[in-house]
């Protein structure tokens, strides 16, 4: 018991120095909000004079006032509450309403290519692993070459290929913007219509890790005693490979997974930018780059929790799935 | 920030793929594969990056929309020529003599979009509103309005206000009857209400669409539906015209010259507004340190740049020539004073002169070929933002011509954040940036930007438009006379000829190149855009006003 108990222990003092950073990090940004707001508000055709300044430095520059210790218990307090605060890109929008708007995006498209990219893998590097020395290792240098490439080159040739010259599917957006969204055939089939080559992008340049780690675990394994007790026994090599080869082989890839699936909420930024997807790392990127301090903390709070929890959750798990991890405390 | 370069800029910051996906387009474009569906919706990217968030409030300045489209002004001034102001809501403004009563006769039969009779009451409101609520209060609205009867209205103010005009004009008129309970600074306005040529027909994150009003003063607009697209950023918008799933924006696109041979519906058009510069910390007595703080220095550079050279290699020969006055050239060099000799900055470099002007200032050529004075010696760093290649290529050329004139150029980068930092308190020698324009086709509002000792600020505050900190008395003062002065007051050139011979002998800002504002739109599916011969409005497609009036105008072919 006292092992959860530490875990969780670990835990809580991790997420009260990520959320502390989290306050911190913003406020070291140079630059301020109205800057920004003014130069996109002028390169959008309108006209900045003194006055324009001075009414959004007003509109503004009202939520960062007292000092820095206020400001720093102000946060918790609306943490705890729930409460955001308003977005000053989007002003007068709550972050959580924007960011709530764009995490279903995210999640749906990148975490499904994760899981799909993380079975994928292992299942293949499983059977390369189990039979080193074939064609089939060929796989291994293919993948790592695809996983080596910048992901936003593959993505673009991708891109290219698929989209303008073969044109099977569309470069740009989520879906058929004149649909409306909802949950009919039609919708639903633009949005995995749209979201396939992302998807595969993601797949492609994320394939590669996970074959390579299972393969050289498995063959790690199967030069264990065990297994050669089990070809002693007299047990078919299918039983062997997925009873126990595979088990045992994949322990870190579950390890892996969960912290890829942690990270899937921060959106994959690249993608999004290439396929002008919607979804969470737009947001973070255009956050950061208009300074607006409050969408940013509360995009790094749901990265942080999404994180922390995956990795606590897989923690959690592994004292249960791996006793040795376990009988060590 | 200029519009045209901010945005390349930005697209250019996709780098390498910029170039890669441009080119293969370019390459294998067999054209005419017409993605943007039916004729009736018009396809517009204004280079919005990331999603809609909806807010459709014309006085939010994070609005996306409704402004001009929806809501409409009083007049429509047309920013690419000197031109009268196109009445909309009102139709004739008059000025008293001194400038403090302005009287407006408004448009009869125009009905809100929910049937409700407009009348002057809704401009008094409005303007009463934006007193009130001094953060939506933009143009600095400081006088009374009342409505005389339904379709007059009068502005009163203390001090002459005749150049206030264009702002109050361009102020968009919101409807009393459902204004009157809504807060104007926090209200997004899901359901517009306005008067406009267009409504609000269904908005999502990922695209808005507007429909045509039938009931429109002016009758009802030929193109239907417009739809707003929401993309990653102008390098999508480049990908998405050789697609041909958007008719509209304004952006680069690689090779631009050749648009219509490239994509035949295709047509690309450039108008010149914003004027590039290399902004100099130029006071000494407001803190600036560096050699840029002698004119001479300033001088030198000015003559020392070959435009047509830097105009080809950073700016795709998109730029066009500009005055030293900062009139814009052509179309305001009615103002440009008689005094100035050298009325358009030189294209060709002047390398004897640049030295003369050095020597005379008391600048020695150094050893290693660079000028110097009391163990000074003539280097200056120029500010620039990542990514913004179009910039970082003209300052890299800029740089290696000035070395010929004995002057050492450096480039710093730094990111769009920190270089606005840099420039608002003062902390840089040389920043490269542009100039906007104001309200209205007159050069005074860009004087009154950023040449007004007002705006500026010493070193290390927070300066306004005028980080320059340029401090000139005698500027001060015609800029301050000016304002007394109506638009077609003939008094007001002798405050133009001190103003052009002030700021052209200190030059705060070193004039470069005008940069253009190119828009690719779709000439096969829709005429009536905006051409030399006949520029109704400012062709870009995210100057809300403008393209409201080009929406307008357009006709869907066949």
């Amino acid at each position: 018991m006292s092992y959860f108990l530490r875990k969780l222990g670990f835990y809580a003092v991790a997420l009260w120095a990520a959320l502390t950073l989290n306050f911190a990090i913003p406020r070291m940004l140079p630059g301020n909000p109205v800057d920004i707001l003014l130069a996109k508000l002028q390169q959008r055709g309108g006209t900045v004079s003194q006055e324009t300044r001075e009414a959004y430095a007003l509109l503004l520059g009202g939520g960062d006032s007292g000092p820095l210790w206020q400001q720093y218990l102000d946060y918790f307090k609306n943490l705890l509450r729930g409460d955001l605060g308003v977005s000053v890109s989007y002003y007068p929008a709550q972050v959580s309403d924007v960011i709530a708007q764009s995490l279903p995006w995210t999640v749906v498209l990148v975490g499904l290519s994760t899981v799909i990219a993380a079975v994928l893998g292992v299942m293949l590097g499983a059977f390369v692993g189990w039979r080193p020395g074939t064609w089939l290792d060929s796989l291994v240098p293919a993948t790592t070459l695809l996983a080596a490439v910048p992901y936003f080159w593959l993505a673009l040739l991708l891109t290219y290929l698929l989209a303008r010259v073969l044109g099977w599917f569309p470069m740009q957006g989520g879906y058929d913007v004149a649909l409306t969204p909802g949950w009919n055939a039609e919708f639903i089939g633009s949005a995995i219509q749209y979201g396939f080559l992302p998807a595969l992008t993601i797949v492609l340049a994320s394939i590669g890790g996970w074959l390579l780690g299972m393969r050289n675990m498995m063959v790690s394994t199967l030069s264990e005693d065990y297994i050669l007790t089990a070809e002693a026994k007299g047990l078919s090599p299918r039983k062997i490979l997925r009873s126990y080869a595979s088990r045992n082989a994949v322990l870190p890839s579950v390890a892996g997974f969960a912290i890829s699936l942690g990270f899937v909420v921060s959106g994959s930024v690249i993608t999004e930018q290439v396929f002008s997807y919607p979804g969470l790392g737009g947001r973070l990127l255009g956050a950061v780059q208009n300074n607006d301090y409050a969408l940013m903390q509360g995009v790094f709070l749901f990265i942080t929790l999404a994180v922390l929890g995956a990795n606590l959750v897989v923690d959690l798990l592994y004292g249960l799935i791996d006793p040795r991890t376990r009988a060590r405390s | 920030m200029s519009p045209t370069t901010g945005t390349r800029r930005r697209a250019a910051a996709a780098l390498a793929s910029a170039a890669v996906i441009g080119l293969l387009s370019t390459a294998c474009s067999s054209g005419g594969s017409d993605g943007a569906a039916d004729s009736s919706t018009l396809v517009a990217y204004t280079g919005q990056a990331g999603d809609y968030q909806i807010n459709f409030n014309p006085f939010s300045p994070s609005r996306i929309g409704a402004l001009g489209t929806i809501y409409e002004t009083l007049f429509f001034y047309n920013k690419a020529q000197v031109s009268e102001p196109v009445p909309l809501l009102g139709t004739e403004q008059s000025w008293n003599e001194d400038g403090t009563e302005l009287a407006v006769t408004l448009r009869e039969d125009v009905t809100w979009s929910d049937d409700e009779p407009f009348t002057a009451d809704d401009v008094a409101f409005t303007f009463a509103m934006i007193k009130e609520h001094p953060s939506i209060n933009n143009g600095g609205f400081d006088g009374e309005v009342t409505a005389v009867d339904d379709t007059h209205v009068v502005f009163t103010f203390d001090e002459p206000a005749f150049l206030k005009g264009p702002d109050l004009m361009n102020t968009p008129i919101v409807p009393e009857h459902l204004w009157k309970d809504v807060n104007p600074v926090e209200d997004v306005m899901e359901e517009p209400v306005g008067t406009g040529a267009y409504l609000l027909d269904e908005f999502k994150p990922q695209a808005f669409t507007y429909k045509a009003n039938p009931d429109y003063w002016g009758g009802e607009p030929a193109v239907e539906q417009i739809r707003f697209l929401a993309l990653s950023g102008n390098q999508a918008g480049a990908d998405a015209i050789a697609a041909g799933t958007v008719d509209w924006q304004t952006g680069p696109i690689p090779d631009i010259q050749n648009t219509n041979q490239n994509f035949p519906d295709y047509d690309a058009y450039t108008q010149w507004q914003n004027q590039m510069v290399l902004a100099t910390c130029s006071s000494v007595a407001m803190g600036c340190e560096g050699p840029q703080t002698d004119p001479a220095v300033r001088h030198a550079l000015y003559y020392a740049m070959d435009r047509d050279q830097i105009n080809s290699l950073a700016f795709m020969d998109t730029a066009s020539e500009m005055s030293p006055t900062f009139a814009l050239t052509p179309s305001q060099d009615e103002f440009v004073s008689d005094a100035v000799e050298e009325k358009i900055a030189p294209a060709e470099p002047d390398l004897d002169r640049a030295a003369q002007i050095l020597e005379d200032a008391g600048w020695a050529k150094g050893e290693d070929g660079v000028y110097a004075k009391d163990g000074e010696r003539l280097s200056l760093t120029v500010e620039i933002v990542t990514g913004w290649t179009d910039y970082i290529t003209a300052v890299t050329t800029i740089a290696s011509q000035a070395a010929e004139a004995g002057i050492e150029i450096e480039a710093a980068q730094s990111s769009w954040n920190e270089w606005t930092e840099k420039k608002g308190s003062g902390d840089f020698e040389l920043a490269i940036d542009s100039l906007w324009q104001g309200p209205a086709p007159d050069p005074y509002y860009l004087y009154n930007y950023f040449f007004d000792s007002e705006s500026g600020a010493p070193v290390g505050e927070s300066a306004g438009n005028n980080y320059a900190r340029y401090d000139n008395p005698a500027v001060d003062e015609a800029l301050d006379e000016l304002a007394t002065l109506s638009f077609d007051d003939e008094a007001r050139q002798s405050h133009f000829d001190t103003i052009h011979t002030e700021i052209v002998r200190d030059m705060p800002y070193i004039p470069i190149l005008t940069g253009g504002t190119t828009s690719v739109w779709n000439t096969a599916d829709f005429t009536g855009w905006p051409s030399d011969d006949d520029l109704y409005a400012f062709p870009a497609v995210w100057s809300a006003f403008d393209a409201a009036e080009i929406f307008k105008r357009l006709e869907p072919k066949g």
